[in-house]
């Protein structure tokens, strides 16, 4: 129903024109801010496309480590009513070294751990990622 | 925290500026000061650093003079010393042979800019980190750069409590004491960060053994030293300065998120470790334990990811609407994904 062109086509030419053409223009000290601002649409741009895709996926993978997830009995404060929030859960679980008797439980958290961080990066700093050798986990970069 | 900002432009001279020159005057034991010009200097992400160029008409700083005045920023962080206290910070460290302006003057009245203040000289060179750490013009000089930076650290912590200058400082009870203040903040994040928790389980199940506390400068890094051509001239931004562990600032220096651009290079993105142990040892007589600063290593990350969140804070919580701070942050999965690197070099291989 929405009119074209997208908006995520046209905030990527609204970057463009920001860096390429604007940013040369403002003084030497306003140009970092002019960066920011390209960072903060980069971000948005990403987020945009990925949708909520990745974090259902993360939320199922760490639903199905639990098997059948209850409330937890000594949940993280911040939690407060959301306690139920498997990330919660798997943060309290982890301060509380939950996993840390069974060796495969152990290695099934920390490969949570990486593809949260991966995913979470892959739209917020992919270049980071990539700069720190972790090239095919860069699939979406821009 | 409500603040009444400087005025931004150096015209004119307003009824803050007539209050300031009082203040040096007094302070100084002039007969009389003039402000030519009044500057805010960019860096500076929770204090606000101003130029004062004056001229001075007799006492202990007769003839024209540049200076640094330091003072709040309109929205802080916790941890964040007053700039008085950090002012007797400045004075002892600059009376242990550290590398650091000389301490001039401090006001403690708010009745003269509205906040705390203190003076010092405004020292040659820049601070800015990726000139430091990618101008080729400065490679043959990085390995003594990071020696002078341990011996500068050995310096700093022959303070030792206590001291009766800087008896406001908290005692220090061991990294235990920090994983529960980062437990704390966690507890009433509204996020849960299961990578800084598995990284805190694994620091308080790894706890090295406890070595007499010293004064720590606790953002010793890259971007917190002027570098003027090949030379060090002095260690800047003592706000988060307390008692610690020797080897604290040491992970600090070499946190992934103090390379600027050079990954490779642990110390600063400088050098390798070598150049630093070398000074530090040379300087304190003390060997260090590469375990035991791989676990400070990994505290600086964490704590780095805290402070970011706690940047964002600024915005999300204490109204702040400055992009820089609030975006910060995001930079606190930087830091997971380091941690990540350092405690499970099994996964690094199987994800990158």
């Amino acid at each position: 129903m929405r009119d074209l062109p997208r908006s995520l086509d046209l905030l990527a030419l609204a970057r463009e024109l920001l860096l390429d053409e604007l940013a040369p223009l403002l003084p030497p000290e306003r140009r970092r801010d002019a960066h920011l601002i390209a960072t903060v649409m980069a971000i948005m741009g990403r987020e945009a496309s990925s949708g909520e895709e990745w974090q259902d996926e993360v939320k199922q993978v760490v639903m199905a480590f639990y098997g059948e997830i209850g409330p937890h009995p000594n949940p993280l404060p911040a939690c407060g009513e959301d306690e139920e929030h498997v990330l919660c859960r798997f943060a309290a679980d982890l301060r509380n070294g939950a996993f840390e008797t069974s060796p495969s439980r152990a290695a099934a958290a920390r490969a949570i751990l990486w593809r949260l961080t991966i995913e979470k990066l892959r739209e917020g700093n992919p270049q980071f990622l990539a700069t720190n050798g972790f090239r095919k986990a860069d699939r979406q970069s821009t | 925290m409500a603040v009444t900002a400087l005025p931004r432009s150096e015209a004119g001279l307003g009824d803050r500026q007539r209050a300031l020159a009082d203040f040096l005057k007094t302070a100084s034991g002039a007969d009389a000061v003039e402000i030519s010009r009044l500057e805010l200097l960019s860096g500076g992400a929770i204090q606000e650093n101003w130029g004062v160029d004056a001229s001075f008409d007799g006492g202990q700083l007769r003839g024209q003079q540049r200076l640094v005045l330091r003072t709040d920023a309109t929205t802080g962080v916790p941890s964040s010393l007053g700039r008085v206290e950090e002012f007797a910070v400045l004075k002892a460290a600059f009376a242990a042979g550290v590398s650091v302006p000389e301490p001039l003057f401090a006001c403690a009245d708010k009745a003269v800019l509205g906040k705390p203040f203190f003076v010092m000289p405004r020292v040659a060179g820049s601070a800015a980190g990726r000139p430091i750490t990618l101008d080729p013009a400065l490679e043959p000089a990085r390995p003594a750069l990071v020696e002078r930076l341990g011996r500068e650290l050995a310096r700093l912590q022959t303070i030792r409590p206590p001291r009766a200058d800087l008896a406001f400082l908290p005692p220090y009870d061991g990294p235990l004491g920090q994983i529960a203040e980062f437990r704390a903040y966690l507890d009433l994040h509204p996020n849960p960060r299961p990578v800084l928790e598995w990284a805190l389980r694994w620091a308080a199940t790894h706890l090295p053994d406890p070595l007499p506390p010293v004064l720590c400068h606790r953002d010793f890094r890259t971007g917190n030293y002027l570098v003027d051509g090949l030379r060090l001239t002095a260690i800047l931004d003592w706000e988060f300065a307390g008692w610690g562990d020797p080897d604290e600032d040491i992970g600090w220096l070499c946190c992934k998120g103090w390379r600027f651009g050079r990954l490779d290079r642990e110390a600063g993105g400088i050098a390798e470790h070598a150049p630093l142990y070398r000074g530090y040892e040379a300087e304190s007589g003390r060997t260090l334990d590469p375990a035991r600063v791989r676990f400070w290593e990994i505290i600086a990350n964490i704590r780095w990811a805290i402070i970011a969140l706690q940047q964002s804070d600024r915005y999300l919580l204490g109204g702040a609407r400055s992009l820089s701070t609030a975006i910060t942050g995001r930079r606190a999965t930087e830091c997971e994904l380091e941690l990540l690197m350092l405690l499970d070099p099994a996964g690094v291989a199987a994800h990158a």
